[in-house]
């Protein structure tokens, strides 16, 4: 059986998901030892800019002008409104070049090893439903259901998964989710019609386990571990991170964490590129 | 041998809500689900001709209606255990739908000679943690029946606790005053009563067990519903799509086991329309 990491990177003009992608697939390499792959409408970037050989294939696709916008916090205080190309991950179980992919947002920044025993693991599709805030006092409802009354919230971020007939289903449903996403908007009672993996992969969960809370997807080895955009990553020295996270009820302000060994998930995509440019 | 065993209604209309319509309701969706159970009704009111084969037997409520005077009729409950017609018996609220086969619940409850479900469940499967309505229970320390699904057998046992809860429920508010010193309601409430009489024979272990998912049924009163904040009515906040093979799915969440649905106007004369002609249907 063949694995690896697969990543999707389609830069925005704001920020540099190519670059993030290269920087964690050295990262899957050194904690997991397996191949990374990257789907991008970046190909000559890559080639130009980065040391190609990071990654095991380069898939290309088409470049896209998204509809989808939204605004990537650097911070309390400030953002830009970009386009958020992210309607490219339910092409993921076609285009792996895997039999057990380890599909990963290129801001979810390995520190461990502890993904090696998803390959190991007879689950064959393995996801996050639980997370922990690194800051630890914000509300988390908003990651624990879609919306207020709606369903259980699973991350896309990482998906562990192999290709079998049921996982092939799974995608094409994810696959009419979006096509029909407006729909599944209303009928889900989600708050906004922003198309969103995290909303489109937990609906069909839901589905796949007959409308209702079950076992079709298990739980990936670990914690997931997140700070939010409106959080600052300052500093990164191998699996060691300094966050910045924002005061409760004190906009702008920020008391310093420190992670050792944890995985986490970066939301803050511009202290992220930072952190890389200063390697 | 075989003891007979069968499912207790007690309904009483008041003047906004047939109580009797619900409870034929429950008996279409539990013999939709259930072909084998049978179903008694205690009741002093009219039952249509049509739905009246639906029930095994008819029982008037014995030694007189003690909630005559009263809107929410709970005063005569007590004495289910006295007219039951089966020796093992499950009794439920009207306001209930039977989703799914429970004929397996009969060999659990077989282990027990009085059961109460402690454990109940929203409509997205979550086991209700919230102490919204059950601050009484919580802050006096009472153990947390709830009497919506609740068995008993005939047994000295289960008599005495019938007994108790007769006393208890007819001199209510003597026992709320030295049962209950924070939160007391100000309403008589079966499942108050019965947590009382447990504490008075104490017999908790005895009546209930904390760690089994069934008997249990999913409780629709909205602020438990883990939702942000308090609403006057869960149909407010999410759709019931009730669909033509009688299935059944609340904002998505495809509902399985024993719905309380709580709010009288939930039940809609198509529903009652889609069980009888799926019944008649399977008649055929």
């Amino acid at each position: 059986m063949t694995k690896g990491a697969l990543l999707i990177a389609r830069n925005n003009g704001e920020l540099d998901y190519v670059k993030q992608a290269v920087f964690l697939a050295k990262r899957i390499k050194k904690y997991l030892n397996i191949p990374t792959s990257i789907i991008t409408d970046s190909v000559d970037y890559i080639k130009e800019s980065f040391d190609k050989t990071v990654f095991d294939e380069i898939i290309k696709v088409e470049y896209t002008n998204d509809l989808n916008t939204r605004n990537f916090y650097d911070g309390t205080m400030f953002y830009k409104t970009a386009n958020f190309k992210n309607n490219y991950r339910i092409n993921a179980y076609d285009l792996s070049p895997y039999d057990e992919t380890l599909l990963l947002d290129t801001d979810y920044i390995i520190s461990n090893d502890l993904f090696k025993s998803c390959f190991a693991s007879s689950n064959d599709l393995q996801m996050f439903t639980k997370a922990h805030d690194v800051a630890n006092i914000r509300d988390p409802r908003e990651f624990i259901h879609l919306s207020e009354y709606s369903i259980d919230f699973y991350w896309a971020t990482v998906v562990f998964f192999r290709k079998t007939p049921t996982n092939k289903i799974f995608f094409d449903l994810i696959k009419h989710i979006q096509e029909n996403w407006y729909h599944y908007v209303s009928v889900y009672q989600l708050n906004s019609t922003l198309f969103r993996n995290d909303f489109a992969f937990s609906i069909a969960i839901h589905i796949m386990n007959g409308f209702s809370s079950g076992d079709f997807v298990s739980p990936l080895p670990g914690k997931h571990l997140y700070t939010i955009d409106k959080d600052i990553l300052w500093k990164l020295t191998d699996d060691k991170f300094i966050f910045l996270v924002e005061k409760k009820d004190y906009a702008g302000e920020y008391t310093a964490v420190s992670t050792e060994g944890q995985s986490i998930h970066v939301m803050n995509k511009f202290s992220l590129e930072r952190v890389i440019d200063n390697e | 041998m075989n003891k007979s065993k069968g499912i207790l209604v007690l309904a009483q209309n008041n003047e906004k809500t047939s109580y009797v319509q619900q409870a034929c309701l429950l008996a279409l969706s539990l013999k939709h689900t259930n072909p084998d159970c049978k179903i008694s009704i205690v009741t002093d009111d009219s039952i249509s001709a049509k739905y009246k084969n639906l029930f095994d037997n008819i029982i008037e409520i014995p030694w007189q209606d003690d909630a005559q005077d009263t809107e929410w009729k709970i005063q005569n409950r007590w004495k289910l255990y006295h007219c039951s017609p089966y020796e093992q018996t499950i009794v439920m609220d009207t306001d209930m739908l039977v989703l799914q086969d429970i004929s397996t619940w009969w060999d659990f409850l077989s282990n027990y000679e009085l059961f109460f479900t402690t454990n109940v469940y929203t409509y997205r499967g979550k086991r209700v943690t919230g102490d919204y309505y059950r601050k009484a229970f919580v802050n006096n320390n009472l153990p947390n029946l709830y009497s919506g699904v609740h068995y008993f057998e005939k047994s000295d046992f289960a008599l005495e606790f019938y007994t108790w809860l007769e006393l208890v429920m007819q001199n209510w508010q003597k026992f709320y005053e030295i049962f209950i010193e924070h939160d007391r309601p100000t309403w008589c409430s079966v499942d108050v009563c019965a947590a009382i009489v447990t504490v008075i024979l104490n017999c908790e272990d005895k009546i209930s067990n904390k760690v089994v998912k069934f008997p249990s049924f999913t409780h629709m009163k909205p602020n438990i519903q883990e939702w942000y904040t308090n609403k006057d009515k869960w149909q407010d906040c999410v759709g019931t799509y009730f669909n033509n093979n009688a299935g059944l799915k609340i904002g998505n969440h495809q509902q399985t086991g024993i719905l309380h649905y709580t709010e009288n106007d939930f039940v809609k004369p198509y529903m009652l329309s889609t069980y009888y002609g799926k019944l008649e249907h399977d008649r055929k």
